[in-house]
């Protein structure tokens, strides 16, 4: 990390265009959201699956750029990415777990209520 | 007692302590709003009605988005500042900072502010109305004109769970409309075992808090006193049947072992649930509707206080319409394999007010408009359907912006640039356009399937974007408290060991950029999806 007023000064200078890059991430991305000609170029005209990709695309780039340089992750010690890294990957695994109930049975409009003529018993 | 490694690095993790206690935390939290996240991925995709989307103000969010960005540079740059041994520019930046973090606070309570003001109601046949309630004069309080009527003949009180605000209400009330409330029987309670039941009140005697404050100490402790007989007699029927069948098991036995009720029947004391008062003359009540579950002859207050009477008529008064939203009315429609158009046009609203009529001939005017640049745009496909097709939302919600820019062009009301860039943070300016922009409306409360204010009541979306943003917004305020307080208090420990100061602004600076982290992430996901 930088420590001396030569470093600490040049890193100031990546701080800044950290800044001005961060800001026209941030009215990229409402341009691609609501910015007519752009945003029915992306996936089609409103939202959709191709817009929450994009968005999100830009808001990682964004996180990334903020961790990386304002928190000084491009040159910390090992021990902090192995717990950055520990919490992220859990965070995943939980948020991979709405996929269970995606996958309910309840979810299947016939669970409870088979019609008699389409269940396998009598197709057979 | 010396804390150790604050300013050195610790040999084996090569970092100062309070650098890993951070990070620690910061994964803690990575965790949590993880949480959150995935309690909004999952809310949205099991959402049984039209998830709003891009309902929220884009400007105030993306003015935040900028203030937030801007504050952790300077925060960033105030930690270079003490690294370089220059107090008054850490001064400056770290200044700057929660001077951002003010700011933000200030346009996240005026979004809030907007939302519990705004009323949705959503109608029988899920055609949604947004607006602006009336509003009366009620002595020196200024009341919302929306309420559930009651001719009241007489109220029953839970003696253990009546609310006492509201018990004074009821009589505030009635001595308003000049009937006074009486005790409808007398009231004899057995309160001594081995004594006689003794005379509490009378009939006639009026109702004050205090009668029923003696009533609900005598009710539990009756209450208290009964259950303790009980249990003891039950106890004793077990140990009994158990003495008398060995060998049988608990479960042999249950269906026989009951109390000995007339064992006990002395021992008793008289238990008083409810108390009932009758109004010297009907007299009219009203109630707030959250508050009641109303039935045509008798009603019944969350506090279990049941109110008999005619129910009367109880429109809600809505002083400005600002939106007319039919996309879960189509929803429903569409899953029933009913037309939208034709269920538009059967609605409630449609049906029943002629400016409807008119502004959804203006608003399909403008859908056939945009459908139209979106084929000569995007042309059409392979089988001649529009690659580009307008969305539900603008096909079938009329929004503030859309009523607005309808009066505009009949030439009706016109606000000048700054008050238009106001109504972005405040919402629609209804003094200055007016119930010729945003007409007035009285809906039958027998309409209503459902109201609220735009709180986390009205639906899953606003649940889940009141907890993501007020928890981001907590995080604000106490991470512009610890960075103020090494602003206002740092100057001594600047003085005796500047490095150690650096590394709390460094810790705190951490603290702040995963803030705005979470930001960047809440905003795309909240304010444009």
């Amino acid at each position: 990390m930088a420590s001396t007023p030569e470093e600490i000064q040049k890193s100031v200078r990546s701080y800044l265009i950290v800044f001005g890059a961060l800001c026209v991430f941030t009215v990229l991305t409402v341009a691609v959201a609501t910015w007519y000609p752009l945003e029915s170029l992306i996936g089609g005209h409103g939202f959709d699956v191709w817009d929450a990709i994009v968005g999100l695309l830009i808001a990682t780039t964004k996180a990334t750029l903020v961790a990386v340089i304002f928190m000084h992750l491009n040159h910390e010690k090992k021990a902090v990415y192995w717990i950055f890294a520990g919490g992220l990957m859990f965070a995943a695994f939980m948020a991979a777990l709405i996929a269970l109930a995606f996958n309910d049975p309840i979810d299947d409009p016939f669970f409870y209520t088979e019609p008699a003529t389409t269940s396998p018993a009598t197709t057979e | 007692m010396e804390i150790p490694y604050i300013v050195s690095p610790r040999k084996d993790t090569g970092l100062f302590n309070s650098k890993i206690a951070i990070w620690l935390f910061l994964a803690s939290e990575v965790m949590l709003f993880g949480g959150f996240f995935s309690a909004y991925v999952f809310l949205r995709l099991g959402a049984d009605y039209p998830w709003p989307e891009r309902t929220l103000p884009v400007l105030p969010g993306l003015i935040n988005t900028f203030i937030l960005i801007a504050s952790s540079v300077t925060v960033v740059l105030a930690w270079a500042a003490l690294k370089m041994r220059q107090w008054r520019k850490f001064q400056i930046f770290m200044g700057t900072t929660i001077a951002c973090a003010a700011i933000f606070m200030a346009l996240k309570a005026v979004e809030y502010k907007v939302k519990w003001d705004h009323q949705g109601v959503r109608l029988n046949d899920y055609a949604i109305i947004e607006g602006h309630l009336a509003y009366y004069q009620d002595g020196d309080e200024k009341r919302e004109r929306n309420f559930i009527s009651i001719e009241a003949e007489s109220v029953t009180f839970s003696t253990s769970r009546h609310h006492r605000p509201w018990v004074r209400d009821i009589l505030a009330q009635a001595e308003q409309r000049g009937a006074t409330v009486t005790l409808a029987d007398d009231i004899e309670l057995l309160k001594e075992r081995g004594g006689s039941p003794e005379k509490v009140a009378s009939a006639g005697d009026e109702l004050e808090l205090g009668l029923l404050s003696t009533l609900k100490r005598a009710h539990e402790r009756a209450r208290a006193n009964n259950s303790g007989v009980r249990t003891r007699n039950l106890r004793q029927q077990w140990a009994e049947a158990k003495s008398e069948n060995p060998g049988k098991r608990g479960w042999e036995l249950t269906a026989t072992v009951d109390i000995d009720r007339d064992a006990i029947a002395d021992d008793l004391l008289d238990e008083i649930s409810s108390v009932t008062f009758d109004f010297s003359q009907p007299v009219r009540l009203d109630f707030d509707p959250r508050d009641i579950r109303e039935g045509s002859s008798s009603s019944r207050l969350r506090d279990d206080t049941v109110i008999a009477g005619t129910l009367l008529d109880s429109p809600l008064h809505l002083e400005y319409v600002d939106a007319i939203d039919f996309q879960h009315l189509v929803m429903r429609a569409e899953h029933r394999g009913i037309d939208p158009e034709t269920a538009i046009t059967n609605s409630w609203l449609y049906e029943n007010h002629e400016w409807v009529r008119e502004v959804w001939a203006w608003h399909q005017e403008k859908v056939g408009a945009l459908e139209q640049r979106l084929i000569d745009d995007y042309g059409l496909d392979e089988n001649d359907n529009p690659r580009r097709v307008p969305t539900d939302k603008e096909r079938y919600r009329i929004g503030w912006h859309d009523l607005a820019e309808k009066a505009v062009s009949e030439g009706r009301v016109e606000l000048s640039a700054i008050d238009k860039i106001k109504e972005e943070f405040i919402g629609p300016n209804y003094a200055a356009r007016g119930q010729e922009t945003f007409p007035e409306l009285e809906i039958p409360r027998d309409q209503i399937h459902f109201e609220s204010k735009f709180t986390p009541a009205w639906n899953t979306f606003y649940a889940i974007y009141f907890a993501i943003t007020a928890l981001h917004g907590l995080h604000v305020v106490g991470g512009a408290v610890v960075l103020g307080y090494f602003l206002f208090f740092g100057r001594a420990m600047y003085l005796s060991n500047p490095e150690w100061l650096a590394n709390r602004v460094e810790v705190g600076g951490l603290f702040w950029h995963f803030v705005d982290l979470v930001w960047i992430f809440v905003f795309p996901i909240l304010y444009l999806m």
